[in-house]
């Protein structure tokens, strides 16, 4: 460890010297120290020399967490060429830009390569594809799709952030798998997307592109948050510069972009978390609205229309007085989610709450009952202290089934494939063309 | 939380320079780099920017010259850039034009400062605006947009910052100096003027900072613990060897410069100045076109 603090100029060989003596020779260590003042007069003296002679040496720990040793940052190195990686296929392409699948010639790791589309810039490098790259690399965590490195190509307009690559991503396989995801798989993907979001929000990143084809899904069960192309960092107070309401795909925009709130914060997120928890429990989207409009009257419909204690602040929001309010009527949460557990439909509800001040953080839900093991419920319909099991439990990601990805060109394999009978030659042709 | 890990130059990257490489002596570098700092301070004190824009354009312009050479790129130019792009950064995005305007001023003023030296006249210094059309506008936006992404491309993309601001106050609170002003007054400056020496990409942030509170007790006389099994700085993880450099590079900023070294300096604002110069004075080159 005292190794591998040592920084440009520590000599670790004047430690060395040290390491052997033990606590009967450190008695004496104490009492010869010369006192480190008297040489630090001399200012231009090179660094080594103006070293006190008799450094203490620190037991451990070395250093606290919060100053790793120096050796742990990273040099600095220039972007590589994207000719160190060797294109395989198209996986998608986006108004942002291109990606494809390639192999790192050195490694043979496979990883997504993500194009900028840089030409018709007039400010220089854009801003939004600099703050991807810097929320990608603020933000590494195991539920957050792991940017690698940046390369470049021939000319200053060819950048490529080289990411991790996944298999899936988890609104084609919402789509095409034949059932949808049990209940302990949705606790699972949705602990691995609190705990993602939770710690985009801990790092000061506001993602606000949250929906299910930018979650990202491998054949082991996890899932990882991507496309950081709409995350900016937030402050506090929030909002600093002004913020746009051109953010988040409609369906899963939160009510007070939608109502024109100048400053919003993590609370956008939020809602599309539990936008996409629904859309989980539910096998399609939530809100399948085609214009704003349509929107704020779906979402009217579901949580009731909001009222002074719902959302207090919804009076003062731009666009309030433009909008008429129906009679007011309770929230269809349970008519919506017939087989949801109490617990469940809570959370989602607190999810998907008008006021942004009361809607729940994702610290908050990681902790939700939804989740727990054990439920102590002691309501007076229930015998005090009487042990609730939130069934089921989270699936552990080893046990999620794999399937076939699209990415990576891989094709759905049929399910009964039982052999035939031998066929006659003649036959044999139009068999397997019946086959494929 | 987890602590974030900025880049920072590898051993190799400081014994040699790439300036360095291509015969540039190392006080010359020091005093360039220095000197483009201070143009991108003035530059964002005229420009109203945010000091975290501008601190870290000068922690990135810092960084840069430990991957490119000052032959191949003016340190004006680079200059720009990273003002430019470290307030995209920090989210308070500059216009091309209000940032080519105050760069011009300041090396108009800084050209005059010398003739007005030599010739011994006291003449005003009268700023002449470029012309709003001119090619000259165009051609200094196309080099900050190039310039950008040679910082973009030469740092890996890698410009996270560290700043020392809310460091500082923390050692502050814990060392009981908050409740002297001039202390924390005199610390702030001193982690200030650091941006102007490579510190930022040598040393981590609580070192950095330590020696700004050592500077600023020293020169009010405050006694801190600093015999030798009691060291203050110790409580902050940093390193006496580590610390004392960092006191040398920000002090030797202070040091009296003669009136030649300041009229070099400003005549190598553009990386013509730098190459005139090699040219004239370096004698042992390392690049073949003197064979």
């Amino acid at each position: 460890m005292s190794e591998s603090t040592a920084g440009p100029s520590t000599p670790s060989r004047k430690r060395s010297r040290w390491q052997n003596s033990d606590d009967n020779d450190h008695e004496e260590d104490q009492q010869l120290i010369i006192n480190p003042a008297k040489r630090r007069i001399k200012l231009k003296q090179p660094a080594s020399s103006a070293a006190p002679p008799n450094r203490q040496i620190p037991k451990y720990p070395v250093h606290s967490v919060y100053v790793p040793p120096r050796t742990y940052h990273p040099p600095i190195t220039p972007s590589r060429s994207v000719y160190s990686y060797e294109r395989l296929n198209q996986i998608e392409e986006g108004t942002y830009g291109v990606v494809f699948r390639a192999k790192d010639k050195q490694t043979g790791d496979i990883v997504a390569l993500k194009k900028l589309k840089l030409d018709e810039e007039k400010n220089g490098f854009p801003i939004t594809a600099l703050r991807e790259i810097n929320a990608l690399m603020a933000c590494r965590h195991e539920n957050v799709v792991g940017i690698r490195e940046v390369v470049v190509g021939d000319t200053l307009t060819q950048v490529f952030i080289v990411m991790d690559f996944i298999e899936h991503d988890l609104k084609s396989l919402l789509t095409l798998m034949p059932s949808p995801f049990l209940q302990s798989e949705i606790k699972t993907l949705m602990l691995q997307l609190l705990s993602a979001v939770k710690h985009c929000h801990a790092n000061w990143i506001l993602h606000r592109d949250l929906k299910t084809s930018n979650l990202l899904m491998n054949n082991r069960g996890t899932i990882m948050v991507a496309d950081f192309g709409l995350a900016r960092r937030y402050g506090d107070p929030v909002g600093v510069g002004g913020m746009t309401q051109l953010v988040v795909t409609l369906w899963y925009r939160a009510p007070e972009i939608l109502l024109g709130a100048e400053t919003y914060s993590t609370a956008v997120d939020m809602w599309s978390v539990g936008c996409i928890f629904a859309e989980l429990l539910l096998k399609e989207p939530l809100f399948q609205a085609k214009n704003e409009l349509e929107l704020i009257s779906m979402i009217f419909k579901l949580l009731g229309p909001p009222t002074n204690n719902t959302w207090p602040a919804y009076s003062s929001l731009p666009l309030a007085q433009t909008i008429t309010l129906p009679p007011p009527h309770p929230h269809q949460f349970r008519q919506k989610f017939q087989y949801m557990t109490t617990a469940g439909i809570d959370l989602l509800m607190s999810m998907l709450t008008y006021d942004p001040d009361q809607r729940i953080s994702a610290e908050e839900a990681l902790e939700h009952p939804y989740f727990t093991f054990v439920l102590f419920i002691a309501r007076s319909c229930y015998k005090f202290n009487e042990v609730h099991r939130e069934s089921p439990l989270p699936k552990h990601p080893d046990l999620f089934g794999s399937f076939p990805s699209a990415a990576a060109g891989e094709k759905k394999r049929k399910v009964f494939d039982s052999p035939s009978a031998p066929a006659r030659a003649s036959d044999y042709k139009v068999l397997t063309e019946f086959d494929m | 939380m987890a602590p974030t890990f900025y880049p920072l130059a590898s051993l190799s990257q400081i014994e040699k320079t790439p300036s360095r490489v291509d015969g540039i002596p190392e006080d010359l570098e020091e005093d360039l780099r220095a000197y483009g700092c201070k143009l991108i301070h003035e530059a964002g004190i005229l420009l109203k920017q945010k000091q975290v824009a501008v601190a870290t354009a000068q922690i990135l312009f810092q960084r840069f010259w430990y991957v490119s050479s000052m032959k191949m790129f003016g340190i004006g130019d680079v200059g720009m850039g990273s003002l430019y792009l470290a307030s995209k950064l920090e989210e308070c995005p500059l216009r091309t034009r209000d940032l080519i305007n105050v760069y011009d001023l300041l090396q108009q003023r800084a050209a005059h400062s010398i003739t007005s030296k030599v010739v011994g006249s006291s003449s005003e210094f009268k700023y002449a605006p470029m012309s709003y059309f001119g090619n000259t506008f165009y051609d200094i936006k196309d080099a900050i947009v190039v310039h950008e992404m040679q910082l973009l491309k030469r740092l890996g993309f890698n410009v996270q910052v560290v700043l020392p601001y809310g460091t500082l106050i923390n050692y502050l609170r814990l060392l009981g100096l908050m409740a002297q002003e001039d202390a924390c007054t005199r610390a702030w400056g001193y982690l200030n003027d650091a941006l102007q020496t490579p510190v930022y990409t040598l040393y981590q942030v609580p070192t950095i900072v330590c020696a700004a509170i050592y500077l600023a007790a020293r020169h009010l006389r405050i006694a801190l613990p600093s015999q030798s099994p009691h060291c203050w700085w110790e409580l902050f993880d940093a390193d006496w060897e580590d610390l004392w450099s960092v006191c040398g590079y920000i002090m030797r900023l202070y040091r009296e410069r003669s009136e030649d070294e300041r009229v070099r300096v400003i005549g190598m604002i553009s990386k013509k100045g730098v190459r005139n110069w090699l040219e004239k004075y370096a004698l042992n080159t390392d690049n073949g076109q003197q064979s």
